[in-house]
């Protein structure tokens, strides 16, 4: 537990670099080491959550196998930012085409949040898999195995890693408080893990978030920050214009979709799923769901979306006045 | 023939009807007048007719002031300002009197180096003379500096049934009769403008054309003025008229569009404030097709429902009411928060890159991130010079906003 690189981002610092630094998973672990000492992995499919280890433990089997080329042996892509399959498709085969450095025969491709392709994205991956299977073996992470089609979950062996306990958390943040001379109480940990929902990264990042403010944690600064995070509200927007005050919502219309830069047609989902827990006539709700609709339909044919999403807005003003 | 507009302009104060707001403030910057003032130029603004070049000329009258009226040409021409300027001071002493100087019409003036505008600016900063500007269009862009060094003040238009008693008056004073009805016409045709109203008057006393039915007065063609039209729009009974009324301006339908937009809401409430949107979110479509399919025949529907649609929202209508119109915002505010959000952009992906996560998520949790971005970090991203800026404005921004300085130890 000693290990500490230069990084001053703590996900990264204490982000571990041996398979036995890794808190929970002690299954999976044991498992994926015995199969990295083999030098002969397979292609793998990590489930589970987010922050919970799994890029972690890929980058670490590469560790392992490559040692000091481990950086030119292994590509990691995120699935969720690439555009489209044609670009993983060819930075796989740019990156599979040379051979591996070292005394190990194939690369890791390591694909993250692989269930954000598309089920056709994803049966062109699986190709891509067959082809280069000589040279590459893929490991590839996501939140729900599920949505992975099935071809590609056979070609796996597939892990899936649990929510990490409240007791691991606590392990890493104590440690990390303890190596960064922070001043930390029971109640703020219990917050730190309430506020990360299982989630390593987000308990770490809160962590050290709190810290740029004051070496000294408290509960009450961790839960500011918390509620701060936290994005604006839709409802807010429903409620001005329900009670009447129609330039008050659309201004604060504006500003979520500016300072969170929110698409058009993220609102009208928001607003369509709102629309049930308003407190009005049943009749009104399906009325406002039916211009919802209408109002959809014409984003996606391309309208200007704030005008249109003005007039949706207008319609609830109306229902406030129970019309 | 000496113009009725002219004959019968006022010389007093007492005699200006309608702008006592406007009389009030320009009373008071004489009378507050002095060479450490921070604004040395008041600048009146309005449309056509209501008396702005006027109220200059009560000002002077009243107060036994000189009045030396400047042009474009005259304000490049340093020889004439410096005459102006200066011997001026002499007279003063001599006769006593004091000197206004008007800058008449200030909306021809042009941004451009040879235009004059920069020449007005350097002239408020220096004049030891109150300066009077009348423009019709204060808000265009390049005023944007003359509106900071000047005291705004706005006239409104003048209302129907005080230019309707004045032309009943001046009739009077005329010796002559006019059919009230058709005094009537003319003072709804004129839309606030006291001499266009005087002018039409004129012209049907003068040819003695006193049985001409009212319709026949032209409606007045007042180009470059959106104020109008909205007014128009909002407060006048949907008519043939509407439909033709943005065709006067000069200004694009697509612009046209988003003044709509955003006063909408200052005229209509409820039920109407829902069928004007339904109206402006119909002429918004079909801007979409017209972009679309390049069919620019769609226009006319674009056109149709943005004047009489909104229009028609609306059955009680009052033309006397009031509103103060606001500037479409939406576009810039756009542009600000997209460059704003290309820096945020930006140090999204350079952090995703570095911790082995997604641009998606980075952004998603960017608060935080933006926290964590101490010196150090801030070098190891390697971060530009501008999303240093950015990063050091909006950490000091959430701060604040969130009440986090009162955790600082």
């Amino acid at each position: 537990m000693t290990e500490v690189n230069s990084s001053t981002i703590w996900t990264e610092k204490y982000r571990p670099s041996k398979f036995e630094n890794i808190v929970g998973q002690q299954e999976i672990i044991k498992r994926v080491t015995n199969l990295t000492n083999s030098l002969n992995i397979p292609h793998m499919l990590f489930a589970g959550p987010a922050g919970i280890g799994k890029s972690t433990l890929a980058i670490i089997v590469a560790k392992e196998l490559f040692k000091d080329f481990w950086k030119e042996n292994y590509l990691e892509l995120n699935a969720s930012d690439a555009r489209g399959i044609d670009v993983v498709r060819q930075e796989v085969k740019n990156f599979a085409r040379t051979k591996s450095l070292g005394n190990v025969p194939f690369k890791i491709i390591f694909l993250d949040e692989a269930d954000a392709l598309t089920k056709e994205a994803q049966q062109a991956l699986r190709r891509t898999m067959e082809n280069y299977t000589g040279t590459c073996r893929f490991i590839l992470s996501c939140n729900y195995s599920s949505k992975i089609i099935d071809p590609i979950q056979s070609r796996c062996v597939v892990f899936r890693f649990k929510l990490l306990e409240e007791k691991d958390i606590e392990k890493v943040i104590k440690k990390i408080a303890e190596n960064e001379k922070l001043v930390i109480d029971e109640k703020s940990i219990e917050t730190l893990y309430e506020g990360s929902e299982g989630d390593c990264r987000r308990a770490i990042n809160l962590l050290q978030a709190s810290a740029s403010i004051s070496p000294t944690i408290t509960s009450e600064l961790v839960n500011t920050l918390l509620s701060s995070a936290k994005p604006a509200d839709i409802k807010v927007v429903l409620d001005y214009a329900l009670s009447g005050d129609f330039d008050k919502s659309r201004e604060k219309l504006l500003d979520v979709m500016l300072k969170e830069s929110v698409s058009g047609t993220d609102i009208i989902k928001s607003i369509q799923k709102e629309i049930w827990n308003l407190d009005i006539d049943p009749e009104l709700k399906v009325k406002l769901t039916e211009k919802t609709g209408e109002i959809e339909f014409r984003l996606v044919e391309g309208s200007d979306e704030f005008i249109q999403l003005e007039a949706l807005l207008a319609s609830f003003v109306l229902a406030g006045l129970g019309k | 023939m000496i113009p009725f507009f002219e004959k019968h302009r006022p010389k007093t104060f007492n005699q200006i009807k309608g702008q006592d707001l406007a009389v009030a403030k320009i009373k008071e910057f004489f009378r507050n007048f002095s060479i450490s003032n921070k604004k040395k130029a008041l600048l009146l603004h309005g449309p056509a007719g209501v008396g702005k070049t006027t109220l200059a000329m009560v000002l002077a009258n009243e107060n036994e002031c000189e009045i030396f009226e400047l042009n474009a040409s005259d304000l490049r021409n340093r020889a004439k300002l410096e005459e102006i300027m200066k011997p001026s001071t002499e007279q003063k002493s001599l006769f006593a009197k004091g000197k206004i100087i008007l800058v008449d019409e200030v909306d021809g003036v042009t941004a451009t180096d040879r235009g004059g505008l920069p020449e007005l600016i350097v002239l408020i900063e220096k004049t030891k003379f109150p300066i009077i500007i009348t423009a019709n269009d204060v808000w265009q862009q390049k005023f944007s500096l003359l509106r900071r060094k000047t005291e705004l003040v706005p006239l409104k238009e003048v209302s129907y049934s005080i230019v309707l008693n004045l032309l009943k008056d001046i009739v009077t004073i005329e010796s002559k009769q006019v059919d009230e009805e058709l005094l009537k016409g003319i003072a709804a045709k004129s839309r606030g403008d006291l001499r266009a109203a005087l002018n039409d008057l004129q012209s049907i006393i003068y040819t003695e054309a006193q049985h001409v039915h009212k319709d026949h007065i032209h409606l007045r063609e007042k180009a470059g003025d959106i104020f109008n039209a909205l007014r128009h729009v909002f407060k006048t009974k949907t008519s043939s008229e509407t439909t033709d009324i943005y065709h006067n301006l000069d200004m694009e339908l697509d612009k046209i569009q988003l003044w709509v937009e955003k006063n909408i809401p200052y005229e209509y409430k409820g039920e109407e404030l829902a069928k004007a949107y339904e109206s402006l979110s119909k002429a918004d479509i079909f801007k979409g097709r017209i972009y679309r399919q390049q069919h620019w025949r769609f226009l006319v529907y674009q056109n149709f429902f943005l004047s009489a649609g909104v229009s028609s929202s609306s059955r009680n209508k009052d033309p006397r009411s009031f509103t103060k119109y606001q500037k479409p915002t939406r576009i810039l505010k756009i542009w600000m928060a997209n460059r704003k959000n290309a820096q945020k952009k930006s140090i999204a992906i350079k952090y995703a890159n570095y911790c082995h996560i997604s641009k998606k998520r980075a952004l998603k949790e960017f608060f935080t991130i933006a926290l964590i971005l101490d010196e150090n970090t801030i070098r190891k991203l390697d971060l530009s010079d501008q999303e240093k800026l950015f990063l050091q404005d909006y950490k000091g921004a959430l701060k604040v906003a969130h009440g986090l300085n009162k955790f600082v130890s």
